[in-house]
């Protein structure tokens, strides 16, 4: 039995940006500590609801200190993934039959259902490297290596990142930069773009293997403004080309008056797709801007962790994030903490529910939720306690909304009595545990 | 003459006021180490200093460290872990480290024996204490 | 699009301002003892926040923005 394995690529793209600098490689480094190991370990799971996504992944984070501000970091990610995913369908008041992504057979979507692509199973790897140390005494340079594989995705990674400090510490300026160079192998390769999902076992619209590039750039400075109070500010650039579509996500073909999907008759003796449907198409290449402001304030114990970022892109995609943690401590080695995290972002121009039967085709479309118009709130909470050995341990707990809706001049005819844009409501649990330092 | 400060253990937890008087030191080499509980470097550079201490006291090297703690018990708690064959003060108004210009933590300056500070050390590095001991050395050599 | 711009270049410029103002402003060295608490570091928890990254990157359309260092002890 082949492997159903497309869940969405942009799971994967994750390690593009672990591969930027900064958090996630490198533990926090305050000054020279003892030589010797410390590990950092965390259990994940990450579970949706209505029978999509679940993520169980395992984390190692070892960091060797030399003497002297050297220290070693490898990082090691192990990643499971099941359940199913939109795969850019809409709701009809019809069922819906989809070939699949292996191209071997079809699943179908009940009435009145946002279409899941069928359950599949993948697992994915990650590995890191970086190294830091001074540069003189008042600058640090770091260099690391991300690399991560799974089913349909490889992606290397180089960064690098200079950092200075002015103004006896109490003003640090950094710059980094980071290049990704990831291979999408699409199972029985990519589709061309706005060209129609198929009948089963027909590849003529595969185009194969396709790369894409990431250059990441960012340049923060961090200020002390006072005793008990620390504050960064960065801005980032980010710029991708190349294969930047999801291979297994669809766009479906509507009745320009009635709004609903257009039906297809699959060829005879074969299983086809029910209905009209395109893969999606999106720009080749991608800039975004960011900038990033945190605080962390220290109030008699408690710590408050304030930050703000607003993205735009060339996609026309803004969104502002601002999430808040507030640290209280219970005597000397245990402490909660709660988390709330706001996220809104304004859909891409190519964002739509279907494209139009009878009209020339868009340049771009894609009904992938993850570039449409939503909100989306997180809210956790998390316990960390040190244990009789001097060890950190932690867990936290968290949910997960996202509601999304689709601009009035985007939908039309039956589709506006449709929910086209399903909540999504996810758990997310980790547990960590980090040890020899 | 440097401002009075108080004595806070010599080398283990104790108090008692007593005021710095680094003019009792002329004729000596001096290292005067300004540390806290917090700085990490510092838990490195406490065994080299008893190292240097132990080695060169008959020369005529004093070691004084000057803790910048904003809580002695901090300070002390240190000293339990990290304990000093030197002289340990505190430095509770901040004065002698203002006066000295201490940039980083840890800082150490090296004082001659006509009370003359030679050289200035930022912070401590493992891969320095060699270039240091020699100063060190060279100090204790003149007259 | 012109909103867009107007708004990147004010928060450039606050990065600019932010950068030109900070001359003056911080603590001694021997003053960072709250600033060298691991609760007090810009990332405190490395792997909870790479989880972070990785999991909204997977469900939005933004990424990143954070990370770097600076703040801490200050030591060396």
């Amino acid at each position: 039995m082949s492997k159903e394995s497309k869940k969405s690529i942009s799971a994967t793209l994750a390690t593009a940006t672990c591969a930027l600098l900064g958090n996630a490689i490198t533990q926090p480094v305050q000054a020279q500590e003892e030589p010797g190991w410390d590990f950092n370990t965390a259990f994940l799971y990450y579970g949706e609801d209505a029978d999509r996504v679940q993520d169980l992944s395992i984390s190692v984070l070892a960091r060797r200190t030399f003497y002297d501000d050297k220290f070693l970091t490898l990082g090691l990610t192990v990643d499971s993934l099941t359940g199913a995913t939109p795969n850019g369908g809409i709701h009809q008041s019809v069922a819906q039959t989809f070939t699949s992504a292996s191209g071997n057979n079809v699943y179908t979507a009940p009435a009145n259902t946002q279409p899941l692509d069928s359950e599949f199973l993948d697992t994915r790897v990650a590995v890191s490297g970086n190294w830091q140390q001074p540069l003189g005494r008042l600058s640090q340079f770091n260099v690391g290596l991300s690399a991560s594989k799974e089913y349909d995705y490889l992606h290397l990674g180089v960064n690098a990142k200079l950092s200075r400090d002015f103004n006896q510490r109490n003003t640090t300026v950094s710059a980094g930069l980071a290049f990704s160079s990831d291979t999408i192998d699409a199972q029985d390769g990519a589709p061309m773009a706005l060209t129609s999902m198929r009948d089963v076992g027909d590849l003529s619209n595969r185009i194969g293997e396709q790369d894409k590039d990431v250059v990441d750039f960012v340049l923060g400075v961090t200020q002390v403004i006072s005793k008990n109070l620390l504050m960064q500010l960065n801005y980032s650039y980010s710029d991708s080309s190349g294969y930047l579509n999801d291979p297994y996500k669809i766009v479906s073909l509507v009745d320009a008056v009635t709004g609903d999907v257009v039906p297809r008759t699959p060829t005879p003796g074969v299983l086809g797709p029910s209905h009209e449907y395109v893969f999606e198409g999106r720009p080749d290449q991608r800039t975004k801007h960011s900038v990033y402001g945190q605080a962390k304030y220290y109030m008699g114990g408690k710590v408050l962790d304030a930050s703000y970022r607003y993205m735009t892109d060339d996609w026309d995609i803004d969104s502002h994030t601002v999430d808040l943690r507030y640290r209280w401590p219970m005597g000397d080695s245990r402490y909660l903490e709660p988390h709330l995290r706001f996220y809104t972002q304004t859909d891409a121009s190519f964002y739509q529910v279907g494209v139009v039967d009878g009209a020339p085709l868009p340049a771009f479309a894609s009904n992938d939720y993850r570039l449409g118009n939503f909100d989306a709130i997180t809210v956790g909470l998390k316990y960390g306690w040190t244990t009789k050995n001097s060890n950190e341990m932690s867990a936290r707990l968290e949910f997960y909304q996202q509601s999304g809706s689709i601009p009035a001049e985007k939908q039309f005819g039956n589709q506006v009595g449709q929910v086209q844009y399903p909540d999504l409501n996810a758990i997310i649990f980790q547990f960590s545990y980090w040890f020899g330092r | 003459m440097l401002a009075a400060i108080i004595l806070a253990a010599t080398p283990v937890v104790g108090s008692t006021a007593n005021a710095l008087n680094l003019g009792d030191y002329q004729g000596k080499v001096v290292v005067l180490d300004f540390w806290a509980s917090w700085c990490v470097p510092c838990r490195r550079s406490f065994p080299w200093m008893n190292e240097m201490q132990h080695k060169y006291a008959d020369d005529g090297l004093v070691v004084i460290a000057v803790n910048l703690d904003n809580q002695a018990s901090d300070a002390e708690a240190f000293l339990q872990h990290y304990p000093a064959d030197f002289a340990v003060y505190y430095d509770h108004e901040r004065q002698l480290a203002g006066q000295y210009g201490v940039e980083a933590m840890p800082s150490s300056f090296l004082v001659g024996r006509d009370g003359t500070v030679v050289e200035r050390h930022l912070g401590f590095q493992s891969g320095k204490t060699e270039d240091y001991e020699a100063a060190i050395v060279a100090l204790l050599g003149s007259n | 699009m012109a909103m867009k711009n107007i708004v990147l270049l004010a928060l450039l410029l606050a990065f600019a301002l932010l950068n030109a103002g900070c001359s003056s402003m911080g603590v001694e060295a021997w003053d960072r003892d709250v600033l060298a608490k691991a609760e007090m570091q810009l990332t405190t928890d490395p792997l909870e926040a790479a989880t972070d990254d990785h999991i909204y990157f997977s469900k939005e359309a933004s990424s990143g923005g954070r990370g770097f260092g600076g703040g801490g002890c200050g030591c060396n």
